[in-house]
């Protein structure tokens, strides 16, 4: 399945029907099933709707705990999952958060704070 | 349609299974087939639900079944749903009594994880979300749930101590079931002192890992005619889907899944939230208990877990929920636990659930979840 980070950008799909932008891979529409996607750039910045503070990690993020775990409405559509490797409790976020893409070697769609410096955004 | 019943049903002791998960399967099968009165020769198909048996490198564990109860020639398959496995078993039995194909048909739920340690444990889990887009992300099983429970949280603002109170009212219940893995009571104390897994759950908002094994006898009442044990009628057997992944979902305060298999049941059952004496739903963590409660239409959005703090899902408030102890605390043995909902029906039924029986006990309702909601079963049953 061809991933949705390339070269530093977020790609996913926009429905042509009914407008719906995903960042799930699919062949139709998983809102209205119509079958006219057409690649859709995703924008890199958001803000968080739902996180979590992961302490007790999967296998592959074994040494990267704890670490946040967010969901986040992109500017412009859609919603996409990620990992912020940066944030270690409760208190370092909040719903609301302004976040950005950082590209890095590391598995995953990573964010880090719209306002931390640092590479990609 | 014929009128199908539950004639049969039993479980192991959850917790820590020393036997294989072929031999446990093996025996709760045969017990269940003697309750019901009826012989190994009577079943017509066996339908097996156990996700993780690769971790005990076997698969295709319906014929060893089948072969170990004396019936090698009855068919069998093995049905995944993640977490609602042994409920997707129980809706295809359904489907073949129901529909006449046969008369009699076997569930088996088994699954074994105690030979792993919590992080194989926990990436097994893992293996229903979404690898690619949610797994690959960072994202664990609690964390999913964690992140409905942010969103739950960030809209209706519960205190900790109304998620505190299910786990410590399911705790209970267990401590009085002797199928249960964890059979004690916690203190409020004991739930806040507990450590984070992903916030905002601890460690006591958590099911365990849990091995375990359970089965029931499906048979059409005009094969059965006369019973030796107080059938559960089935009023609705409905499943339904949904979008996996929490990035498509058009909100995080509920299991739309939950909300089309509850709309289904109730419409097949010709029923309402209101005729249903007690229920088992799916708590795999405290947030779901509270979640299911809304979605399946007994409660309004953001009160459930407040009204869980104020008693009413007790065993002896006005709608005891998951007298069993639920997956918080009877366990959660993946492919065993839709199917060991079913079993609490039968014995609250059947005056075997001695020191945890609810007042009322004539129509109840099972919902048990695939994963984080991509797929969902609602069973009702109601006596003769």
């Amino acid at each position: 399945m061809k991933g949705y980070e390339e070269g530093g950008r977020l790609r996913g799909l926009r429905c042509r029907h009914c407008g719906l932008i995903t960042a799930t891979w699919g062949l139709a529409c998983s809102r209205c099933g119509s079958l006219e996607l057409e690649e859709h750039e995703l924008a890199l910045r958001g803000k968080v709707v739902a996180y979590t503070i992961l302490h007790v990690p999967g296998d592959e993020f074994l040494n990267d705990a704890p670490y946040a775990y967010v969901v986040v409405a992109l500017d412009g559509g859609g919603q996409i999952t990620g990992w912020m490797p940066t944030v270690k409790q409760e208190s370092d976020l909040e719903i609301g958060q302004r976040v950005r893409y950082s590209s890095s070697y590391k598995p995953g769609v990573q964010f880090v704070k719209e306002t931390d410096a640092g590479a990609g955004g | 349609m014929r009128e199908t019943w539950v004639v049969g049903a039993a479980s192991n002791r959850f917790g820590k299974m020393k036997e294989s998960g072929r031999e446990a399967a093996t025996r709760v099968a045969m017990e269940a087939i003697r309750q019901s009165g009826l012989s190994p020769k009577d079943i017509g198909y066996t339908f097996v639900a156990n996700a993780f048996g690769i971790s005990e490198h076997q698969g295709h564990v319906g014929p060893l079944i089948n072969n170990g109860l004396g019936i090698p020639e009855v068919p069998s398959a093995t049905l995944e749903s993640a977490c609602s496995s042994s409920s997707a078993a129980l809706h295809e039995a359904y489907v073949h009594v129901a529909g006449g194909f046969i008369d009699v048909a076997l569930v088996v739920g088994v699954e074994k994880l105690s030979h792993l340690d919590t992080l194989a444990a926990t990436s097994y889990f893992a293996v229903a979300a979404d690898y690619a887009f949610e797994t690959k992300n960072g994202a664990t099983f609690p964390g999913l749930y964690a992140t409905l429970a942010s969103a739950y949280r960030q809209e209706f603002h519960p205190k900790d101590e109304m998620f505190g109170a299910i786990a410590v009212k399911n705790h209970a219940n267990a401590a009085r079931n002797p199928h249960a893995h964890f059979q004690k009571e916690i203190s409020m104390e004991t739930y806040l002192s507990s450590p984070m897994i992903a916030s905002p759950l601890r460690l006591y908002d958590c099911c365990p890992f849990s091995d375990g094994a359970s089965a029931l006898v499906i048979a059409a009442k005009e094969f059965v005619q006369r019973p030796v044990t107080e059938p559960l009628v089935f009023r609705a057997s409905a499943r339904s889907g949904a979008v996996t992944d929490m990035q498509d979902r058009p909100d995080l305060l509920g299991i739309p899944s939950t909300r089309l298999a509850a709309d289904k049941a109730f419409r097949q059952a010709k029923m309402t939230p209101k005729d249903i004496n007690f229920l088992e739903v799916h708590d795999c963590f405290t947030i779901a208990e509270a979640l299911a409660l809304e979605d399946l239409g007994f409660l309004p959005k953001g009160t459930a877990a407040k009204e869980s703090y104020e008693g009413l899902t007790a065993r002896d408030g006005k709608l005891p929920v998951n007298p069993s102890g639920g997956l918080k605390a009877k366990g959660h043995p993946v492919s065993a636990t839709g199917a060991s909902q079913v079993v609490e029906i039968f014995e609250q039924f059947n005056g075997l659930a001695k020191g945890r029986e609810v007042p009322k006990a004539e129509v109840a309702l099972a919902h048990n979840v695939g994963a984080t909601g991509g797929s969902c079963s609602v069973h009702i049953f109601s006596r003769r």
